[in-house]
């Protein structure tokens, strides 16, 4: 072989500083913002030298004795797991049986479920305020219409994974081996469809949870300060205390890794599909 | 006839589904759609575009183009680098671990994420710190975390990484022996990838620039923290109008948000079309 092109032809997997130098930008852009961070909760002044001038918990022990700390927590617990049991409840079943039943009435269950990744925000918040807002204002401007609203963004994110749960078993014999033995639908889509399509459903969940947990746009607009949410919290602390803003950005992080350990593990049990991984700011 | 009656009776079971998709998808954005073409005098009208297109709200949409294209060409650039790099990297471990934090990064944002950019990248903040101390290099008041620049900046931080994931499946796809046979018929590395690999990822990479710039465009809540009512911008332009801090009039408010959907929906299918392209060549 002439030896010329031996050389220019790199070898596929040569180590090499330019592939090295891009990994560990690429880590840094997004590790140094969550250490800085966390460190800042923790620091008890910092902004004269590069490191802190000592530690202290003041910060985080003032910003969870107060008692609207515990309201917005509770207010964000409470909206996140609402919409997530129910997006649960809506999408499971309609996935099963389209998959099963109407494959006919596929595209326009996914045309549905595709559709919130093209609304921002505040032009749902916009819509529903325009749609509801005649049916006066306890019924638009209510934490109510936010689970509702939270459930429209979270469509896109339930259905995949449970879509590709459903496609990697086979439902039709599961269904027919347990109407063969007397099941109805009830207890068909409870004790054998939803056992065995569980890491779908849990992905679609923890993915809802995680999403709703910091979503600020919607709660903002459509409810305000009549119901606060951790993430409205948060924002109103970053307009006057930084420290106690810090400490709240990283409950919000550690949130976040928990759900996305909770992910992995349960990618881990069936090899999960990724493919789809848009976030909705 | 009776199979007729049984695909009736199946899509019974559906209705729950499809009544809260018309009752909070479709019904309300027809009504933005056909109100933001009425008035209180016209029952069709171009008037409340003729406001949107006010000099304010024009540079608004001028301004959340430039800054959509400008992230995500950075970040189809970036991310799609770091993505190759990752893909070819020799290391399992660091293959995961970038993988994970990159599925992880792509659903931060809102509130914390630009907190935490300004903790980083103030006026007193970390980088700034050690960049004036060690390197004699001053960030402010040149650069500020509060404005265009400073959002892209933190935009990046999901985008790159979402461009990451995106271009895997692709990266997976490029299969060995074309590159084998390419090299045995006498092309260069650069001809290779000029000539068979960069066409074979076009579609996942014009898809990844679309599907980021409506991320992009979409977002409201990490420009909202940042920079507050300063940076003019179309989500935020909505919301005031939302609020009704500005005037009450939800008929510009309706202009503005057709516009944006067009744009948001040119987006969205392009990626999905691209997206379909995209998955001729995955193994």
């Amino acid at each position: 072989m002439d030896p010329f092109k031996g050389t220019a032809v790199a070898p596929m997997r040569r180590p090499s500083l330019w592939r090295f130098l891009l990994i560990l930008f690429f880590l840094l852009y997004l590790l140094v913002p969550l250490l800085a961070t966390t460190a800042f909760s923790f620091a008890n002044r910092w902004d004269r030298s590069i490191l802190p001038e000592g530690l202290t918990l003041d910060w985080w022990r003032a910003v969870t004795e107060r008692r609207a700390f515990g309201a917005a927590l509770k207010n964000t617990l409470s909206l996140s797991l609402s919409t997530m049991i129910l997006s649960v409840l809506l999408v499971t079943p309609t996935a099963y049986w389209v998959h099963l039943r109407v494959p006919k009435a596929k595209p326009y269950v996914e045309l549905l479920t595709i559709l919130p990744f093209g609304i921002p925000g505040v032009v749902l918040a916009l819509a529903l305020i325009r749609t509801y807002a005649r049916f006066g204002g306890n019924i638009i401007y209510s934490p109510f219409m936010l689970v509702l609203a939270c459930m429209v963004i979270s469509l896109p994110f339930v259905y995949r994974p449970i879509v590709s749960a459903l496609n990697s078993v086979d439902i039709r014999a599961l269904t027919e081996a347990a109407q063969t033995l007397g099941a109805g639908w009830f207890t068909i889509l409870r004790r054998v469809i939803v056992p065995n399509i569980m890491p779908g459903i849990l992905s679609g969940g923890l993915l809802v949870f995680s999403l709703v947990f910091v979503e600020f746009t919607l709660a903002n607009l459509l409810v305000g300060p009549r119901f606060k949410t951790f993430p409205i919290y948060l924002v109103e602390f970053t307009r006057f205390d930084g420290r106690q803003a810090s400490a709240l950005a990283v409950m919000s992080f550690i949130i976040a890794w928990l759900t996305s350990l909770g992910l992995i593990w349960v990618a881990g049990r069936v090899g999960g599909d990724r493919e789809e991984a848009i976030g909705a700011r | 006839m009776r199979k007729n009656r049984r695909t009736w009776s199946g899509w019974i079971a559906l209705i729950p589904f499809f009544l809260f998709g018309i009752a909070f998808e479709i019904v309300p954005i027809l009504l933005v759609l056909s109100s933001s073409l009425k008035s209180e005098e016209a029952w069709f009208t171009f008037a409340n575009y003729r406001r949107a297109m006010a000099p304010l709200l024009a540079r608004s949409f001028l301004n959340s183009i430039k800054l959509s294209a400008a992230t995500a060409s950075l970040g189809v650039l970036l991310g799609g680098l770091t993505g190759y790099a990752i893909y070819s990297s020799r290391n399992k471990l660091i293959r995961n671990v970038t993988i994970a934090l990159a599925d992880v990064a792509t659903n931060f944002g809102g509130a914390p994420l630009a907190f935490a950019f300004i903790i980083t990248l103030g006026s007193t903040g970390v980088v700034t710190l050690v960049l004036s101390q060690y390197f004699g290099i001053s960030l402010y008041p040149t650069f500020r975390i509060y404005s265009i620049a400073g959002l892209v900046l933190a935009y990046l931080y999901f985008q790159m990484p979402l461009m990451v994931l995106l271009i895997q499946p692709s990266l997976h796809g490029l299969r060995r022996e074309w590159k084998e046979a390419a090299i045995n018929l006498g092309a260069t590395n650069l001809q290779y990838w000029r000539r068979i690999a960069l066409p074979i990822l076009a579609p996942a990479l014009i898809g990844g620039f679309l599907l980021l710039f409506a991320n992009s465009f979409g977002a409201y809540a990490t420009a909202w923290t940042l920079t507050g009512p300063d940076i003019n911008l179309v989500t935020v332009q909505i919301a005031a109008l939302v609020r009704g801090e500005v005037q009450l009039d939800p008929g510009t408010a309706d202009a503005m948000a057709t516009i944006s959907l067009a744009i948001m929906a040119v987006c969205v299918a392009g990626y999905q079309w691209t997206h379909s392209r995209a998955q001729r060549w995955h193994r």
